[in-house]
């Protein structure tokens, strides 16, 4: 098969080559984990027992049944399926691995939500679990939606069974619940909720790398250092590091980039090249001159249009002076041809048809730049994914919708006028609002790359909440680090300090933000210029209002209880109890808070470790012990700590007594009240968002109910806000650990980088402006804009800032007076293809 | 402000429908402000009335053109030039605008776009709702700036009446009871013995009741 | 994904749904479009916050407007995909054509037609 372009060298051989590196990122990810051959679940012997990752392939529109649900034996719609958590995963016999996935749990919801949706009839779904693991931002949210208005069933049981009903294809799960009783049911289809585990290739090339990793071929890392591997210039992030979502993958690469970013810091721009593009040439008072360029792609679109004649109709369109046909319009021999012409012809527009300008409007307004002709004079036709790819039974219709896509962009194209890109110049100061260990890490990450930042902390001290805590669950003394990070803070001649301060004004936009703060004991007010903002505001432990919790001073909270033990030991701890979910996953805080868990894990196994003889109960909703933390709650339970599930309609009973506490609780599996005596009881209160109301408002930033800043974008932008320029970190953001936070903060830092790396950045043009002749100041643009950049100026008129406007084009179409106009998308440009399209027919 | 809404287009086509030069005429001002009359609003009922006519067979001439306002002589000036090429203006304005309208050009038939409802403010965007009903002799001072003629729906002067809810109107519980907020404000502002004073009779002279008003100031005149 | 979907669809590009302006509908009929349809992000998770929001207002107002004035306001609708889901693009294309090929051509263009015979 010979490549119409000659792109291949069939001559072409495996070669071996050096690279010279100064940092390493290491992103290889991980692997479903394969049930086969496990005979317990069935998977490989009967045919509807599917792995999750199957599922989504059912689930997808682009998948193997087209995004009907159907079971594979006899692609008949199921009506139960069953979702068995934990495969691979929190499992010592069957596949060796300890830990737990971290995203089975929410990813199994996902799917039996998305499975009733795409059913047609009612469709039962029930999740077998150990414990239903939705800690992350909202996840428990989803988790009631799914529970409690899908109806969703949740089983707490660990399946004994699987095996296949002969002739239908259903399957029988054998089980028992938690009152001990032996149960069986049917279900059409199974599906196995695979982990994550790293698969060998990976740790070979870990091995090559001598990297370390842990027994489960997890990369080790430093709980404060999360980016760093035990070789000093190899940085890691996502699913490598260990188990973990989406957006926990995104801020750890941003956390990667970072800590290379911070390495590498004097080579910033020494290897760069940079482009130089010809001035632009003053079309305005020339004729309109268009050039269409139509594309044969090979056979793609010249197997079925008849490209000649596409061509041929082109040339009699008006504007129309010079028609050429390509073989593939996008090689580099084409482009030279067409700036040949451009310049030959004096053409000042030009109309490519060919594929989609998702993937090539770029490579052909870079091709009208090169000649000096301003990019935005430029217009696509797709007539491959649009027409070609999509009518390839009817060459005769397509070739006719091709001419007519044609026309079309010829009409806007002789209407298009030259836009300027406006370019702004870049403050590189960092503000960072918060001086705790997101706040500092942030600051110390931008600063040590050379960029001057200033903290701006409300308290009299640096350190925010980890001031109370003492160490990580993996032994890290917290203490000392803060008092380390402290230290190179105040000390690093590229960071300001400013404590007791607070901020009373804000303005500006990307680059170029100007922020008022109120300074010190004797506030006076100071005037910031800064190119971006990191918020890193913070959280606090729940005060909790039960369980005799400020009542009896045998009662406190897992960061009291752990600064207690610290000072007084645990000698005369002879019982403890601690309670789970104070102040979380409740009406008024439907969140989880993510760290209590571990919290009480980690004091108990303090206290057991101080105090071997005493007795722990931890009385628990669901233990969400993720990732590499599980095994923490396995050698908790081998130490024998006690763990005792209570539902949330049926919390335990605190009452103070001489003798202690008394705690009473329905055990699970006795299925009775046990009442302990506890010298102390341990509350793991969640934490609450610090309260950002006025800071929120005078930023112009949202946040969710629960006061934690909303981000960009869930998954794919966990550290940028929608407003430009500004970054998330730390526990302003949700409930998480210190090496998260971390995590957090270097992500943040180094989004911020790409702004603060460059002396200018270049806008788009495409832009809304208000003619101020015909505003009415109706403020309906003010309103409707979802970014808030429309203001009414001195001259009572609206006025867009282009550096702030998104270019969606809202207000043009809401405008009640018709004053706005989109750059690019205007009326008559728009309408200009309407208009041609359907010229004659009435 | 003056706060208006589209009629019902079906209205619109019953009054129009024997026309065939039409002028649909924009207001730039109150109209454009509560989206019933601006330009945007001449553009989508000129498309649709040109649908129409065609639709019908017919040929109509269907033209647009908004004014900076209605209500002042020298805006509607300005279409004087072209006013003989129509049999019929459709003034999008409210009622004010459509009566200057008619009032100057005489000799052509002026219809009006929009219903005038009422004077009142923008609570967010898309609901407006009443404030003032123009009696001509304002009270707000001493109702502590809420108006009891507008917001009242029994107009009263000296405080609810028996019917008044838990705050709300008994003719419509979705209703504030103007009292209500009038004594809620007055005690915010330290000043509830207004409360206790009884308020004079009204003069309604200045009231649309006694007959259409005008305002002369001899003070601009010359 | 090289689906096949009826040809006698034009696609014009906008940044988001929420710049269709109800102008721009109603001016397709006015030119002579038999259907026009709107197609933009999945609700909740528009590109730009809430243009399509928007954008279904304008189609309602613009599904008025049209049965009002007897040209049918079935002739203009308003899908949500997200840019992933190909197959449901093919589905909208085909539903839509099937539509607009039961309530027959734009009814101007037949008053056209009596006229010109």
């Amino acid at each position: 098969m010979m490549c119409l372009a000659k792109a291949i060298d069939y001559e072409d051989s495996e070669r071996r080559s050096t690279l010279s590196v100064g940092a390493v990122i290491l992103c290889p990810g991980s692997e479903g984990f394969d049930p086969s051959g496990l005979d317990v679940f069935g998977y490989g012997k009967y045919s509807n027992v599917v792995t999750s990752e199957e599922f989504e392939r059912i689930l997808s529109a682009s998948g193997p049944y087209r995004g009907h649900l159907m079971r594979p034996l006899d692609r008949e719609a199921p009506k139960k399926i069953a979702w068995i958590q934990c495969v691979g995963s929190r499992d010592i016999n069957l596949s060796g691995n300890g830990y737990c996935s971290s995203v089975c749990c929410m990813y199994a919801i996902k799917e039996s939500m998305i499975a009733k949706e795409h059913s047609h009839d009612e469709l039962d779904c029930a999740i077998f679990n150990m414990d239903i693991r939705s800690f992350g931002k909202d996840y428990e949210k989803y988790y009631n939606r799914a529970k409690d208005e899908q109806g969703v069933r949740f089983i707490r049981s660990r399946i004994h069974s699987i095996e296949e009903i002969q002739g239908t294809g259903d399957l029988i799960i054998g089980y028992t619940d938690e009152t001990g009783l032996i149960k069986q049911e049917t279900f059409s289809m199974v599906v196995l909720s695979v982990g994550l585990r790293i698969p060998d290739s990976v740790a070979n090339l870990a091995r090559r790398l001598r990297v370390d990793m842990n027994r489960y071929n997890f990369a080790v890392t430093p709980p404060f250092d999360p980016a760093q591997t035990s070789r000093p210039g190899i940085f890691i992030g996502g699913a490598f590091q260990g188990p973990k979502d989406i957006p926990s993958s995104v801020t750890e690469a941003g956390a990667a980039a970072c800590a290379a970013g911070t390495l590498l810091a004097d080579g910033r721009g020494t290897a760069t090249k940079s482009v130089e593009m010809p001035t632009e040439i003053d079309i305005e008072k020339a004729e309109t001159r268009i050039g269409v360029f139509v594309c044969n792609c090979g056979i793609n679109i010249g197997g079925v249009v008849d490209v000649p004649a596409v061509a041929d109709y082109a040339a009699t369109l008006p504007y129309v002076s010079f028609v050429d046909q390509n073989l593939f319009t996008c090689s580099q021999d084409t482009q030279d041809k067409i700036r040949d012409v451009i310049k030959e012809k004096n053409l000042n527009r030009v109309v490519v048809a060919s594929c989609s300008p998702r993937t090539h409007e770029p490579l052909f307004q870079e091709t009208l730049q090169a000649c000096g002709l301003n990019k935005y004079l430029f217009e696509m036709a797709n007539i491959r994914d649009q027409d070609s790819w999509v009518h390839g039974s009817d060459p005769k219709s397509a070739t006719e919708k091709a001419k007519d896509l044609v026309r079309m962009a010829v009409a806007r194209a002789g209407l298009l006028k030259p836009l300027t890109e406006k370019k702004i110049s870049i403050n590189k100061r960092a503000l960072v609002i918060g001086g705790g260990v997101a706040g500092m890490n942030a600051a110390l990450s931008l600063a040590d790359q050379g960029f001057e930042t200033v903290i701006v902390e409300k308290e009299a001290q640096l350190g925010g909440l980890a001031g109370d805590l003492t160490a990580t669950i993996e032994g890290a003394d917290i203490q000392r680090y803060l008092l380390e990070l402290v230290d190179k803070v105040s000390n690093h001649a590229k960071i300001q300090v400013l404590t007791e301060s607070l901020i009373v004004g804000f303005s500006g936009f990307k680059g170029n933000f100007t922020t008022e703060i109120m300074v010190g004991p004797g506030m006076y007010e100071r005037k910031i210029d800064h190119g971006v903002v990191i918020l890193a505001t913070g959280a606090n432990e729940y005060k909790p209002t039960e369980y005799l919790y400020g009542q009896d001073y045998r009662v406190m909270t897992q960061i009291e209880l752990g600064k207690r033990l610290e000072a007084k030991g645990a000698e005369d701890l002879k019982t403890v109890v601690m309670i789970q979910c104070v102040g979380s996953r409740n009406e008024e805080k439907p969140n989880c808070s993510r760290v209590c868990c571990q919290s009480a894990v980690k004091n108990a196994l303090h206290i057991k470790e101080l105090n071997p003889d005493a007795m722990i109960y931890i009385l628990y909703r669901d233990m969400r012990m993720y990732g590499l933390l599980e095994d923490y709650y396995t050698e908790a339970r081998q130490q024998g700590i006690l763990f005792s599930n209570f539902t949330q309609d049926h919390p335990p009973k605190v009452e103070a007594t001489d003798e202690g506490i008394m705690i009473t609780f329905k055990d699970h599996i006795l299925q009775r009240d046990l009442i302990i005596p506890a010298d102390l009881l341990a509350l793991s209160a969640g934490m609450v968002a610090e309260d950002t109301e006025e800071l929120a408002s005078i930023l112009k930033l949202p946040r969710n109910n629960e006061g934690y800043f909303i981000e960009a974008h869930v998954k794919l932008r966990p550290v940028d806000l929608a407003n430009d320029g500004i970054f998330l970190c730390g526990t302003a953001h949700s409930p998480k650990l210190i090496s998260e936070t971390i995590s957090q903060s270097l992500a943040a830092a180094s989004r911020a980088t790409i702004f603060l790396s460059q002396s200018e950045i270049t806008l788009s043009a495409v832009t809304a402006k208000v003619d101020p002749d015909l505003c009415a100041a109706c403020l309906v643009c003010v309103r409707a804009c979802p970014y808030g950049v429309p203001r009414i100026n001195e001259e009572g008129v609206s006025e867009i800032d282009e550096a702030l406007c998104h270019g969606c084009g809202i207000c043009a179409a809401e405008c009640p007076a018709k004053a706005i106009e989109l750059n690019w998308y205007e009326d008559d440009q728009v309408m200009s293809k309407v208009e041609a399209l359907l010229k004659g027919v009435l | 402000m003056i706060v208006a809404e589209k009629k019902p287009i079906e209205e619109i086509i019953e009054l129009v429908k024997d026309s065939e030069k039409i002028l649909i005429v924009g207001c730039n001002e109150c109209v454009t402000v509560c989206e019933a009359g601006g330009k945007k609003e001449v553009g989508i009922l000129a498309s649709a009335l040109r649908m129409y006519f065609m639709n019908q067979d017919k040929d109509a001439k269907i033209d647009e053109v908004t004014l900076e306002r209605q209500c002042d002589h020298e805006y509607l000036e300005e279409i004087r030039g072209r006013i003989d090429q129509y049999d019929t203006i459709l003034s999008l304005a409210c009622g004010v605008g459509v009566q200057f309208m008619a009032e100057k050009y005489f000799s052509t038939p002026v219809f009006p776009g929009v219903n005038t409802c009422f004077l009142g403010a923008a609570e967010e965007r898309g609901v407006w709702s009443e404030r003032c009903q123009a009696c001509g002799q304002c009270i707000l001072g001493i109702t502590a700036g809420i108006c009891p003629i507008s917001r009242c729906a029994k107009r009263l002067m000296n405080g609810p009446c028996g019917g008044s809810t838990q705050g709300k109107c008994e003719i419509n519980k979705e209703l504030d009871c103007a009292w209500q907020i009038i004594i809620d404000r007055l005690k915010e502002l330290g000043r509830l013995d207004d409360y206790e004073k009884i308020m004079p009779i009204k003069d309604w002279s200045t009231d649309r009741a006694g007959g259409p008003r005008k305002v002369v100031r001899e003070d601009v005149m010359i | 994904m090289r689906l096949n979907y009826p040809s006698n669809i034009r696609i014009i590009r906008v940044p988001c749904t929420g710049k269709v302006d109800l102008i721009h509908i109603l001016r397709a009929f006015e030119k002579g479009a038999d259907g026009v349809y709107v197609v933009g992000c999945l609700e909740g998770d528009c590109r730009f916050s809430n243009g399509n929001l928007r954008a279904r207002k304008r189609v309602e107002q613009a599904q008025q407007i049209l049965n009002a004035i007897g040209i049918g306001g079935e002739r203009v609708q308003m899908y949500n995909l997200s840019s992933g889901e190909g197959p449901r693009f093919a589905e909208f294309a085909l539903e839509m054509t099937e539509k607009i090929k039961a309530l027959g051509i734009n009814p101007m263009k037949l008053a056209k037609m009596k006229k010109v015979a």
